[in-house]
């Protein structure tokens, strides 16, 4: 098989070559999630949301975890659907930061008898980015993951066109 | 494709113990040249030195005219192919393939071009999202082979490659080789202890033995005119068979026979007059009617030759006969020479004109 075009060779390398692109974001997606959530509660926060929240929101950033990581093996794969749970799971990122963050903003919780900030702006700035990082980067490696997918199914489906018809293009 | 030229060299590991003694030789381009010899002869580590993978402790390793000698082996050049494939198992053929290309950060799209060219070469196109485990053996030396094919190396090293493969496949793969060879027209040294495989491939043949180069030549020369015992006993299957004789009146007699020598070879042997010489009998020229009788001991038909073991008095002697043979144990069959060789008994150097 000879390849003279650049357009073409790029084409034709996805049949062998996986989608590492948006894998590696994917990747890089759970790292800034872990990094919000090891610091969500490092202030007043537990103590402002002293209830079912809390283990809410643990299981859901163990589910999301979780299924990030099957996305990204799935979206290495080529394989369409992991695509769009991607996209879910960066916008269910953005949804993130409007239940505890924004709630727990400048909110006060008396501890002792004393009122304290339960989350000051710098934690929130902190928070915020992080999640929006995440989201951005699943809803990016999902957009990737799918124009990557679509390029191969279509390309795949000319070669076997062309090959039905006997190679003749 | 590059000359490649290996002047006096010499490996003495640290323990002091001498691998390799002043090995010369000048590979042409695109030669193919196979080193062979028994386990232990220096084959190996004569290609791990010209690979880099081993220090040359003497002389000097000419490629293309440049003195690598001292170069470590990533500039070098070369592509080694192994026994063992030393393939990486969690990745697919193709970036098995493409590996050693990605690491030296070259075009993506050239890249993918030079792996579908070697794949289409061995025929693995279609195995190319498989991983090697999914493979059989014959296929992973041939993307071993793709993967050296892939870089365009000046010469290609091969450090016995067939010997993990079953019989049949070995013979098939050692045809791909061959071919592979006048398709690539590449330099090429092969290292193997299996002589067919030498025999079949190479256009010139190393013999080797503890260290020492034996005979450079072809392989007709090899088999033709053996420079001493150990190249006629080692070229050959089955092996030649020895029988010391003594030269007298034209006659080169044994204890239990005597064979009539030609003019050409009462010329030969005139200075051996009286004295005892070594004489050589490959099995294929022993031939049914004569005068020297052998009592069978086994008969081992191999379809369109039969090789027949026996004695001539206290000597073993293995004849090779061209027709499908049934004979039994304690059956006695004359047999003739029509070919033989004489070696030097105290120099074991053939003895020629």
């Amino acid at each position: 098989m000879t390849l003279n075009n650049d357009a073409l060779i790029k084409k034709d390398r996805l049949r062998f070559t996986k989608n590492k692109l948006s894998a590696n974001l994917t990747l890089l997606a759970i790292v800034f999630d872990a990094l919000y959530f090891v610091s969500i509660y490092k202030s007043d926060v537990g103590t402002y949301f002293y209830n079912w929240l809390i283990g809410v929101s643990i299981v859901y950033n163990l589910l999301f975890m979780l299924a990030a990581f099957l996305c990204e093996e799935g979206v290495k794969g080529y394989k369409m659907g992991y695509s769009y749970v991607l996209i879910l799971l960066g916008l269910g990122q953005l949804v993130r930061i409007l239940i505890i963050p924004m709630q727990a903003k400048n909110a006060e919780v008396a501890i002792g008898g004393e009122n304290v900030v339960a989350m000051d702006n710098v934690q929130f700035i902190y928070v915020s980015v992080c999640l929006i990082a995440s989201a951005a980067l699943c809803i990016i490696a999902g957009i990737v993951g799918i124009i990557k997918t679509s390029t191969l199914r279509s390309y795949e489906a000319e070669l076997e066109k062309r090959n039905r018809s006997g190679g003749k293009s | 494709m590059s000359d490649l030229r290996l002047q006096h060299l010499d490996k003495i590991y640290d323990n002091k113990v001498q691998a390799v003694y002043d090995f010369n030789l000048d590979v042409r381009n695109g030669e193919l040249i196979v080193l062979v010899g028994p386990s232990g002869c220096g084959k190996s580590t004569t290609l791990r030195m010209v690979a880099g993978l081993e220090d040359i402790s003497a002389g000097n390793l000419i490629i293309d005219g440049r003195d690598v000698t001292q170069m470590p082996p990533k500039d070098r050049d070369i592509a080694m192919v192994f026994q063992n494939y030393a393939l990486y198992g969690h990745m697919t053929i193709y970036e098995n393939m493409a590996f050693s290309l990605m690491l030296r950060k070259e075009n993506k799209n050239e890249i993918h071009q030079k792996v579908l060219a070697a794949a289409e070469i061995l025929d693995l196109t279609s195995q190319l999202n498989k991983k090697p485990n999914q493979l059989s053996g014959g296929q992973r030396q041939r993307v071993a082979m793709g993967r050296a094919i892939v870089r365009t190396p000046k010469v290609f090293l091969f450090d016995e490659p067939l010997s993990n493969l079953d019989a049949k496949l070995r013979s098939a793969t050692r045809r791909e080789i061959l071919l592979l060879h006048k398709r690539l027209k590449a330099t090429m040294l092969y290292v193997t202890h299996d002589q067919t495989e030498a025999l079949t491939l190479a256009d010139r043949i190393v013999c080797m033995s503890m260290g020492h180069v034996q005979q450079v030549g072809t392989p007709l020369e090899l088999y033709d005119t053996p420079a001493n015992l150990f190249v006629a006993s080692f070229i050959g299957l089955p092996p030649m068979n020895m029988f010391d004789v003594e030269i007298k009146n034209g006659q080169a007699i044994c204890e239990d026979f005597a064979v009539d020598l030609s003019a050409e070879e009462k010329a030969m042997l005139s200075r051996y007059e009286g004295r005892t010489v070594v004489m050589g009998v490959r099995p294929e020229n022993a031939v049914e009617g004569g005068n020297i009788t052998v009592n069978v001991f086994s008969n081992e038909n191999l379809g369109q030759t039969t090789l027949v073991n026996g004695n001539v008095g206290k000597h073993r002697i293995t004849c090779k006969f061209r027709d499908w043979c049934n004979y039994k144990a304690g059956d006695e069959v004359k047999v003739s020479f029509n070919k033989m060789h004489f070696f030097d008994k105290d120099t074991t150097d053939a003895i020629r004109l």
